[in-house]
């Protein structure tokens, strides 16, 4: 676990970023994922149901894992040494956090 | 409230780059004995690690805030359809009848406008990571450019949210008057807190770097006051699906 | 340390007056001053000390509760009053009692035992108990401003509304609590930082002592567990103070919103109340059994699948709120697989004394006794966790038997059994072992008297929160006893206190004899330095090489093979010598900071305006505190060094003039 701290902090502010083409391609996605959303809130609104909630749902999952995994360094961090406790620390508290609400939702549906 | 002061908390730390931190990333080891030195065991920052915490704190809160929202939504229109005169007496009654006949809140949402503040907002991100990578490369005019757009941005985001929260307003949402109003004000309020903090912290970046002291060495502290920016931008990813495309 | 104005060497050779961070509060110069401390051990010691004074309130509202139910229609409290007495109670005794005295070990000694300089940022560890304590203030105030909270220290909606308890008590709950709770949440960044990143060089978690690791779990579980009792107090409050309707039947809302974002919080709280003390136990009961603890992966590893399972059981407080049977089948088949980790501590604590050397001394007493109620608490929880005997049980003296078996039984105990066990670390004597028998001994007594008949009373079906009963229910004796027992315990528990004081006395009588860094032959590197612990920690930074490193540098195998002292602890130990070595500075801002908070929220319950000034009041801290560099330049240190690395200290001068 003990690691040379001097250079793994230099690692992770010298060789991971990505450039800035890069974050420009990032946002386009992000922009054409918005455009799309918008779309398909529209399109399906009348039909509802599983047809619309669904791709709305993925379509928002990978705007969210884009933002943080590109933005806010997450993909990067991961190839730094520890650098993936940030990604657990996170990601455990999102889980955590859908995973007891999933269960009050739950309780709430089947409290007959 | 609370978290007004979380934030700000943070922001304490985080805007004039200020290393609280015994050891900070940039002390890294003290070789010489005695120093004042401390080993990272991590190899990681110490700001970087207490803010992803932090972060991973506010999960649970927005969760529980967009939970809450979402149970008080769904009651809300079951008590709608049911007639319940508590509830249609708290709004005017066009706004009753177009939710009565839509099965939802939708009719209330103007699309289009919140869309365009959420493009808004994913932008301000885009100018937020490229602030740090010009602070990052020594690049201080353009650090200087893409803060002033960040916090130029998310000052449009907050004023189109103003423009929001008195247009349904005016409409005859109240905050007071039933579940709905009480839900969603609380929780689109509770995000543009969070922006607001963060606008805050961005332009005490801005008079740093004005002043010429916003210089390389700092790149972590944008970089921190970055990760803050970005979790807030993706709660507005998410509320934006879920309370205003979803219904 | 001697604090000197001198002009700074900046790496490019030029030369700078230090100039005041702000013209008002400017840097406190006086190190020993409290109010200003970011030394971890001293911001420890307070939390014990804040813990204690919030004890004797908590305990006075315990009194009062039993002088009320020794006899049957007794009209010695006033219903309302009653609610007021037994809902602050539970709500001082949890949130400023228990949890701050879990802060105050992991704050003073977490440190230590990882071999680090101090927290990871010293300053907010300043703020954190600053906010605790006036929170915890503020909601005392209620006691005089009209009235405490009535709603139990649960607070159920609806019955926490303004129509159901119109007087500013609950509003005070909510304030007090919201502002404790950011104290909790930066107090758990802080210490979660630290331990995974300042240990000492040699140190991997899986060496780390076990309090160390209980501590992580702890402070994990107020990170995540924290905000969502906020999101409920915001959700209270924007009912009581802003008109919301979250809780406001009428509109159709579910009041069972409340109890389940409640419990998602209440229930880690729970462990983490419990946690502590578990790590304290499990210091004491190795040194004076002079064995390792049994099986110490069992011991990590049951207390994180303590942290996880905590989250998945919390509806076990609901099974009669009608919940559901899908739902109470669920939770209450998780609450009984939570029973194995916590049984598997028990057990590693039963083989690590078996077959051990005892030493029977006031903290190995304690210890003891927490393994012992705490059985007996968790097999009466066990009972709870099947759902048709809960609903017997519920809301009845059962579960108030239940529940204070593990709370005061075990957590308390165990906080005990570490004041015994580390306040020659602290405070650099021993506290009388003689005062100490009679301190144990007369809160087993006391502590068993008081709530040993509230099982049979539960059973009687005698119900919780009521003020009084008649006569002819049956309830009398076991009541008379209990209240008995509870003044003996009160006793008991003051002789600590005393207990302090005299040894205190006694001690600098006889010419402060120096205790020695290792009093106990101990096993875990705090007792490498000396006691009291200097303000610098460790001269060296100390390399670990093993679980439990400094036995380990005592006591080395022979050629037999059987281990054999090598060192003395007073060998080995390091002297204290902190010349050259760099301490955070102390600051004004931290205490100013948490001062605001109050401020605002005594505004939200009477009037906005009064919010005003602390907010104003708030901006400047924080503005005055980044400004303030965290490190003293001009405070005696190594930056001697600065053109040997002038990596050491980036741009922090440049900053002083902003």
């Amino acid at each position: 676990m003990t690691t040379d701290s001097t250079t793994a902090v230099h690692d992770a502010h010298d060789d991971h970023h990505p450039t800035e083409k890069q974050y420009w391609v990032v946002f386009v996605i992000l922009g054409a994922l918005t455009a799309l959303e918008i779309y398909w809130a529209e399109a399906f609104r009348e039909p509802g149901g599983g047809i619309l909630v669904w791709p709305l749902i993925i379509m928002m999952v990978i705007k969210f894992l884009l933002v943080a995994g590109a933005f806010m360094h997450l993909w990067f961090d991961m190839k730094i040494l520890n650098g993936k406790l940030f990604t657990w620390a996170f990601m455990g508290a999102l889980v955590l956090a859908m995973a007891v609400f999933a269960i009050v939702f739950a309780a709430f549906e089947f409290q007959v | 409230m609370t978290d007004v002061l979380d934030e700000n908390l943070d922001d304490a730390n985080v805007f004039a780059g200020n290393e609280d931190a015994v050891d900070g990333d940039g002390h890294g080891t003290d070789d010489h004995g005695h120093g004042g030195g401390h080993h990272s065991s991590l190899g990681l920052s110490n700001m970087k690690l207490a803010m992803w915490l932090f972060l991973g704190s506010e999960c649970l809160l927005f969760g529980a805030l967009i939970s809450t929202y979402l149970l008080s939504r769904a009651r809300f229109i079951q008590e709608l359809l049911a007639g319940n005169p508590n509830v249609t007496s708290t709004m005017p009654d066009f706004l009753v009848e177009e939710f009565q006949e839509a099965g939802s809140v939708q009719p209330l949402f103007d699309i289009p406008f919140t869309s365009a503040s959420s493009f808004i907002l994913l932008m301000s991100s885009l100018t937020m990571v490229l602030a740090h990578k010009a602070v990052h490369e020594a690049d201080y005019r353009n650090s200087k450019i893409w803060l002033s757009a960040t916090a130029l941005l998310g000052s449009v985001f907050i004023a189109g949210q103003v423009y929001e929260f008195t247009a349904f307003y005016r409409e005859g949402l109240t905050y007071t008057g039933n579940l709905f109003g009480s839900a969603f004000y609380t929780l689109t309020g509770f995000h543009g807190v969070h922006v607001t903090g963060g606008i805050i912290m961005l332009m005490s970046l801005l008079v740093l770097a004005f002043r010429g002291k916003l210089n390389q060495d700092r790149a972590e502290t944008v970089e921190l006051v970055g990760l803050y920016w970005h979790f807030v931008d993706i709660i507005w990813v998410l509320i934006f699906t879920i309370v205003y495309l979803i219904p | 340390m001697a604090i000197t104005e001198r002009p700074l060497a900046l790496p490019s050779g030029d030369v700078v007056e230090p100039s005041r961070p702000m013209g008002i509060l400017a840097r406190p110069r006086n190190a020993a001053n409290w109010l200003t401390t970011v030394d971890h051990k001293k911001i420890g010691i307070m939390y014990g000390a804040a813990s204690l004074f919030f004890l004797l309130i908590g305990g006075l509202a315990a009194l009062l509760i039993r002088i009320q139910l020794a006899v049957p229609n007794n009209s010695f409290l006033s219903a309302d009053a009653y609610n007021q007495v037994f809902t602050m109670h539970g709500t001082v005794m949890v949130f400023l009692v228990v949890m701050p005295m879990g802060a105050a070990f992991a704050n003073f000694l977490m440190p230590l035992q990882v071999g680090a300089r101090d927290v990871a940022f010293p300053r907010i560890n300043a703020f954190s108990f600053w906010v605790f304590f006036f929170g915890g203030l503020m909601l005392n105030t209620s006691w005089f401003l009209g009235g405490g909270a009535d709603g139990g220290w649960f607070n159920y909606a609806p019955n926490n509304g303004i129509a159901f308890s119109p007087s500013n008590g609950i509003d005070y709950w909510n304030m007090g609590l919201l502002i404790a709770g950011i104290g909790s949440l930066t107090g758990a960044v802080n210490l979660i930082t630290t331990v995974l990143n300042m240990r000492a060089p040699g140190m991997t978690l899986m060496k780390m002592p076990v309090f160390v690791w209980m501590t992580l779990v702890t402070q994990f579980l107020l990170l995540f567990a924290i905000p969502v009792l906020t999101v409920a107090q915001i959700l209270l409050a924007s009912d009581r103070i802003f008109g919301g309707n979250f809780f406001n039947t009428q509109q159709g809302a579910d009041p069972l919103l409340w109890q389940h974002l409640f419990w998602v919080f209440g229930h880690p709280e729970v462990y983490l109340m419990i946690l502590p003390a578990f790590g304290i136990v499990s210091e004491v009961i190795p040194t004076f059994a002079r064995k390792p603890i049994f099986g110490y992966p069992f011991m990590v590893f049951s207390g994180i699948a303590i942290g996880f399972m905590g989250w998945g059981v919390w509806a076990h407080h609901m099974f009669v709120s009608g919940i559901g049977p899908l739902s109470v089948t669920a939770f209450s088949v998780a609450t009984m697989f939570i029973a194995v980790p916590t049984g598997v501590k028990i057990l590693n604590w039963l083989a690590t004394m078996w077959g051990g050397k005892l030493t029977l001394n006031t903290a190995m007493l304690f210890s003891i006794g927490l393994v012992t109620q705490f059985t007996v608490g968790g097999l009466s929880g066990v009972s709870h966790a099947i759902a048709p005997s809960d609903t017997q049980q519920t809301d009845t003296y059962y579960i108030v038997a239940h529940f204070h078996y593990v709370l005061f039984g075990g957590a308390l105990f165990g906080f005990m059994a570490g004041f015994y066990f580390w306040w020659p670390k602290a405070f650099g004597y021993k506290m009388s072992e003689k005062i100490g028998l009679w301190n144990f001994w007369l809160m087993v007594l006391g502590f068993n008297l008081t709530f040993g008949p509230m099982h049979i009373l539960g059973l009687q079906g005698m119900p919780r929160r009521m003020q009084t009963y008649d006569p002819a229910m049956g309830f009398n004796f076991w009541n008379m006893v209990s209240s008995i027992g509870s003044f003996i315990l009160a006793v008991g528990t003051l002789v600590v206190l005393y207990n302090a004081i005299v040894s205190s006395i006694k001690w600098k009588k006889a010419g402060r004899p120096d205790v020695g860094p290792d009093p106990w032959d101990g096993r875990t590197i705090e007792w490498s330095i000396q006691s009291p612990a200097p303000e610098h920690n460790f001269d060296v930074d100390p390399a670990v090489e093993s679980l439990d490193d400094f036995w380990h540098r005592k006591y080395q195998p022979d050629e037999d093979g059987k281990l054999r002292r090598v060192h003395t602890g007073e060998e080995i130990a390091q002297p204290g010598n902190g010349e050259g070595v760099h301490l955070p500075a102390p600051s004004y801002w931290p205490i100013v900071l948490a001062g605001s908070l109050p401020l605002i929220g005594y505004g939200l319950i009477y009037n906005l305006w009064l919010a005003v000034p602390g907010g104003i009041i708030m901006m400047m801290s924080l503005y005055g505190w980044a400004l303030e560099p965290a490190d003293d330049l001009d405070v005696d240190d190594h930056h001697g060094d600065h053109d040997q690395d002038p990596d050491t200290d980036h741009g922090e001068p440049v900053l002083e003039t902003v």
